[in-house]
């Protein structure tokens, strides 16, 4: 017999070195660091009625009443095993699709539900991200290949304003064999032939990082209420922030990493061991330039913008008119979707934290806002209380609590009570549950 | 919108949420349960859990899975990419031993020297002598292997890589086994077998000889192709696969779940016929009836069903096969379900559940003692705040 012997503390300590996580309890003139503590609440929300399911929920945002909004993919599910009560002729009693946009109140009462197609608005092919903008409105995008606008809806769901150019419809399929044609620019289009199958998902909308017109599927997006502008995250194919008048809904400026005017060339898989290297153009520098997606672009109360460079592991920093002020990387060992999904802030006037969401490493990173070193993490793999599959997306409410939402197979909203702030005492606290009763 | 759900629940038979609302008048007798949402300890080393489809427990109420390592992709499992993309995580081994509180003690299994682990490891119990035994529903996955309590290989029953043809007549060999029960007084075991075949097959627990089998009815069984399950249609005189339990209880009957069939059959040990009773007879697909354990009373007055298509655990009187209550709901949160596959019971009466496809999880449901509960389906039994 084949024992599976435990995994050496050694190599785990290596491994855990190697992914750079090995920068944590470094406090400031060597004090212990003190950050906010947490604690999973494993029964929030409370369960919904009519054998409602979450599917990947890819957006939670709180409002001005401790409300928390959650956006997920209503497709997302197994046909045959997870919701058979939707099949036709239905094949057990459960399970349905909510809605996709679900409000739960502070205790986790689900309270209201909304959400897909309707008049006057094409709902996104992929909804992504759920924002709620300083009037109470409630703004999502698209992450799908045809998404290029976004949609703002009352808090009741009531629509209210389509934000960017719908993608036009896809053109006839071609016959077999033709060109991928003008519909499939930039290196992404087809995945050869077989178009026209059935099964066959219409043709990408190719970026356009310089379009004043529409988005290139857009992830999230955050407020300014005294100049009544929206910083869009932009996005899953485009690699820019778009900054967008509120009133009109108009694209009126943009830029890219470092401030720089954004391109659309495809660039390499990130790669630890051979990263880019800086661009310098007349002293400043202006790439290398953002991967896909841009995930989040949240602004700070002090006028700083976060922007979620994900698969580079990076964060970068922006004054309001897009000039860049400097950059982090966590967990810089991650590959493939990478460790910065998403940012919240910490609710204390100074907003002193960020909350980072990363879906890869399966934790949330609690980051010092001013110095961007990471102070400590939460989390770890797994189904249970406290434990993440993909964290994609989080938020804060105005006690400090944190909700979280998990995308893949995660397909929860889960709430961690904040506990004050503490001594660091670890690099991760792992799961964070409470004690027992 | 409304009128699309009325038709639905009307489809599914007898206006279920009328039923609901009239049962959920009614109270009955029966054990009462809430989740442990902290149960088990979180894993070392960022271990997760594949689909987990079957747990046992010991005779010091030490809990036994079995997951599929390879039903891990890398947006779970990025830590043993290569090179690793991320941080988390790692398949766990695929047996993994918890103490009562949760603590994970052991962990084992995978191939070996000297047997052959199967495709696709499916259902693990525990003898009286402490031994675990696992069968398997891959393609060619035709026997049963038998471990000691920490995972030495100690014999496999059934001639490997045989089960893509199903044979519910061979003494060779089984046909995608899906659970193993035991007899220990008879030293027998008791074999649901299974995906490939459709019957019920017999053991000497110690040399693992064929000793008997049967089909539906206690008919020999046959290996005949059926069309797909259909409600209105007369109840089938054949198991349909999976044939997915078959556990005796202590005063000599055995229960076998015919899952497409939404149906238990009950039988004397000699594969004599005794009653069946059909469970939620509307559903399709991957039916109803997944696994079976008993209450740890001396009578075994209570059988709990796990039910992976409907997302929920019955619990029934053992001896009029009734459906007294039930509990759970689909979804991710403690309490909840998606697929749950197997169940056992410890020996102070609490039950445990694994859930396979993306559920992922065993969970604990703990004994609050027999009192009164309603006769509709309790939802999902949280601890109060």
């Amino acid at each position: 017999m084949r024992r599976h012997s435990w995994i050496p503390a050694a190599l785990l300590a290596a491994l855990f070195v190697t992914l750079g996580a090995g920068r944590a309890l470094r406090g400031g003139s060597g004090q212990a660091a003190q950050a906010p503590a947490f604690e999973v609440d494993p029964l929030w929300p409370r369960p919904m009625p009519n054998h409602w399911l979450l599917g990947s929920a890819v957006g939670v945002a709180v409002d001005a009443r401790d409300h928390v909004f959650v956006v997920h993919l209503t497709n997302s599910f197994n046909a045959r095993t997870e919701i058979g009560a939707a099949s036709d002729p239905p094949t057990g009693e459960c399970c349905r699709p909510a809605p996709a946009v679900l409000e739960f109140d502070p205790d986790g009462n689900l309270v209201r539900q909304w959400g897909g197609p309707g008049n006057g608005y094409a709902w996104p092919s992929a909804n992504h991200g759920i924002a709620i903008d300083p009037q109470g409105n409630i703004w999502i995008g698209g992450s799908a290949g045809t998404d290029t606008h976004m949609l703002k809806f009352s808090a009741d769901g009531r629509f209210l304003q389509q934000i960017g150019r719908v993608a036009p419809p896809p053109p006839p399929a071609p016959s077999q064999g033709s060109a991928a044609g003008d519909t499939a620019g930039g290196g992404r289009g087809g995945r050869g032939g077989g178009r026209g199958a059935a099964a066959q998902p219409p043709p990408v909308v190719p970026p356009d990082s310089r379009s004043t017109a529409q988005f290139g599927g857009a992830a999230s997006v955050s407020f300014d209420a005294s100049t009544r502008e929206a910083f869009v995250a932009d996005g899953y194919r485009n690699r820019r922030i778009a900054v967008v008048d509120m009133t009109t809904g108009a694209i009126t400026r943009f830029f890219g990493a470092y401030g720089a005017a954004p391109d659309d060339a495809p660039t390499p898989p990130y790669n630890p061991d051979s990263p880019a290297p800086r661009v310098i153009v007349d002293g400043r520098p202006v790439g290398p330039q953002f991967g896909t997606p841009v995930t989040c672009a949240e602004l700070s109360r002090d006028g700083m913008l976060y922007v979620c460079d994900r698969s580079n592991n990076r964060i970068q920093v922006f004054q309001k008119n897009g000039t860049f002020v400097k950059e982090a990387t966590i967990a810089p060992r991650t590959r493939g979707q990478g460790a910065v999904w998403d940012i919240a802030f910490s609710r204390d006037p100074e907003q002193r934290y960020l909350y980072v969401a990363d879906g890869s490493n399966m934790k949330v990173h609690i980051v010092d806002r001013q110095s961007l070193n990471v102070l400590t993490s939460f989390g770890d793999g797994g189904r249970q209380p406290g434990q993440f599959l993909a964290v994609h997306s989080v938020a804060t409410d105005s006690r400090g609590n944190l909700y979280t939402t998990e995308t893949y197979e995660g397909k929860r909203v889960q709430k961690f009570l904040f506990k004050g702030i503490a001594p660091v005492t670890r690099q991760n606290s792992g799961v964070l549950w409470p004690t027992r009763r | 919108m409304v009128g699309a759900f009325v038709a639905l629940a009307a489809a599914l038979g007898i206006g279920q949420a009328a039923l609901d609302a009239a049962a959920s008048q009614q109270t009955v007798e029966a054990p009462r349960f809430e989740v442990d949402p902290l149960w088990p300890k979180p894993l070392p080393n960022h271990w997760v859990l594949g689909m987990t489809i079957g747990v046992g427990v010991d005779n010091r109420d030490h809990v036994f899975i079995v997951h599929r390592q390879n039903t891990l992709q890398q947006t779970e499992a990025g830590l043993v990419a290569d090179p690793p993309v991320s941080e988390c995580c790692a398949p766990a081994p695929p047996v993994l031993e918890f103490d009562p509180d949760g603590n994970l003690v052991n962990a084992w299994g995978g191939p070996g020297e000297g047997y052959v682990w199967p495709e696709s490891n499916h259902g693990i119990t525990i003898d009286h002598k402490d031994n675990v035994w696992i069968g398997g529903n891959g393609n060619p996955d035709s026997h049963i292997l038998k471990f000691t309590h920490d995972g030495r290989f100690l014999l496999q029953i059934g001639e490997p890589r045989r089960g893509s043809q199903p044979n519910s007549n061979s003494l060779e060999h089984f046909g995608r086994v899906a659970k193993i029960a035991f007899d220990a007084a008879a030293n027998e075991a008791y074999i649901a077998d299974g995906y490939g075949n459709k019957r019920v097959a017999v053991l000497d627990m110690d040399n693992g000889r064929i000793k008997r089998f049967w089909g539906a009815y206690g008919n020999p069984p046959k290996d005949t192709t059926m069309s797909a399950y259909n409600p209105d249609a007369p109840l089938v005189r054949h198991f349909r696969t999976p044939v997915h339990c078959a556990d005796p209880s202590n005063d000599g009957l055995v229960y076998v779940c015919d899952r497409p069939n939404n149906r238990l059959q009950v039988f004397r040990k000699d594969g004599t016929f005794v009653k069946e009773v059909q469970i939620a007879p509307r559903t399709l697909g991957d039916g109803s009836t997944w696994d079976v354990a008993f209450s740890r009373d001396p009578q075994q007055k209570y059988m709990y069903l796990a039910d992976g298509k409907n997302m929920k655990v019955y619990v029934m009187d053992r001896q009029s096969l009734t459906v007294l209550t039930s509990f759970g709901d689909g979804g991710r949160q403690p309490g909840q379900f998606f697929a749950v596959h197997s169940i056992a019971t410890d020996s102070r009466g609490n039950i445990y559940t694994t859930e396979t496809y993306e559920g992922r999880r065993v969970q604990k449901f703990v004994f609050k003692g027999v009192g009164r509960v309603t006769t509709a389906n309790q939802g999902v039994v949280w601890p109060g705040r």
